[in-house]
């Protein structure tokens, strides 16, 4: 790639991560959430390494970095289910919110979002979510460019 | 009232993201300080949108700053080194 795309390309994926971050953080009270902001993410980084290249990209994440994030997104999600239905009596039950009025205030209050709005586990939803959609894309992109990299390989 | 969720949240994620971004591989091309100097500008620029949901209470946007805050940090302090 050129030297322009090479200066511009770190900055803009930053940028992007941050954007991606916002969404996922607005996820609950604007359009956006999890899935989307993790796209966003991982366009970040999708874009490093189709500018960079996949040994030399300053994004690139490790194999066991992708495992741990990936595990800590379903497992939190499964969790927060979990914590509704023994809480509140329905699997992803809103124990921050509490609408029913059937979960003990001290839960309410750990599983309470700390924002203007009331929504309780949504943003969190949202966040375990974001990092799974951002990890899982980005993998799927590393692994296509290693898979080239190796077909090249034995051509040559 | 400040919303802590979004700048607490945004922090976590930023220093997970930032951990990873290594420059020491680039060829061509080398980042400098002053290179993050103008990346931070830009995300400055970009977070003046504003605070969700009402995008008048604060100038900057709370996430995205300490997301930017968090990726700074981190790829500062645990991204040195390969």
């Amino acid at each position: 790639m050129s030297q322009i795309l090479k200066l511009i390309a770190l900055p803009i994926s930053i940028i992007l991560m941050c954007m991606g971050v916002m969404t996922i953080l607005g996820g609950h009270i604007t359009p956006g959430g999890g899935f989307q902001g993790g796209a966003m993410i991982a366009s970040g980084v999708i874009l490093s390494i189709l500018v960079y290249g996949i040994g030399n990209s300053p994004l690139e994440f490790s194999h066991t970095y992708i495992e741990v994030l990936e595990s800590v997104g379903a497992l939190g999600y499964i969790v927060l289910g979990l914590v509704g239905l023994f809480a509140g009596g329905f699997f992803l039950y809103n124990v921050g919110t509490d609408l029913n009025n059937v979960v003990p205030a001290f839960i309410q209050t750990i599983f309470h979002y700390p924002d203007v709005s009331n929504a309780g586990i949504i943003p969190y939803l949202n966040i375990f979510v974001g990092l799974k959609v951002f990890v899982g894309l980005s993998a799927i992109i590393i692994a296509f460019a290693g898979f080239k990299k190796l077909t090249e390989e034995d051509v040559d | 009232m400040i919303s802590y969720g979004p700048i607490i949240f945004g922090l976590i994620f930023g220093l997970i993201l930032g951990t990873q971004i290594k420059t020491n591989y680039i060829k061509d091309t080398k980042f400098t300080r002053s290179s993050y100097v103008i990346i931070t500008i830009v995300a400055i620029l970009m977070a003046s949108l504003g605070e969700f949901p009402f995008y008048t209470r604060l100038p900057l946007s709370s996430a995205l700053v300490s997301a930017f805050v968090g990726i700074m940090l981190s790829k500062f302090i645990f991204a040195r080194s390969n």
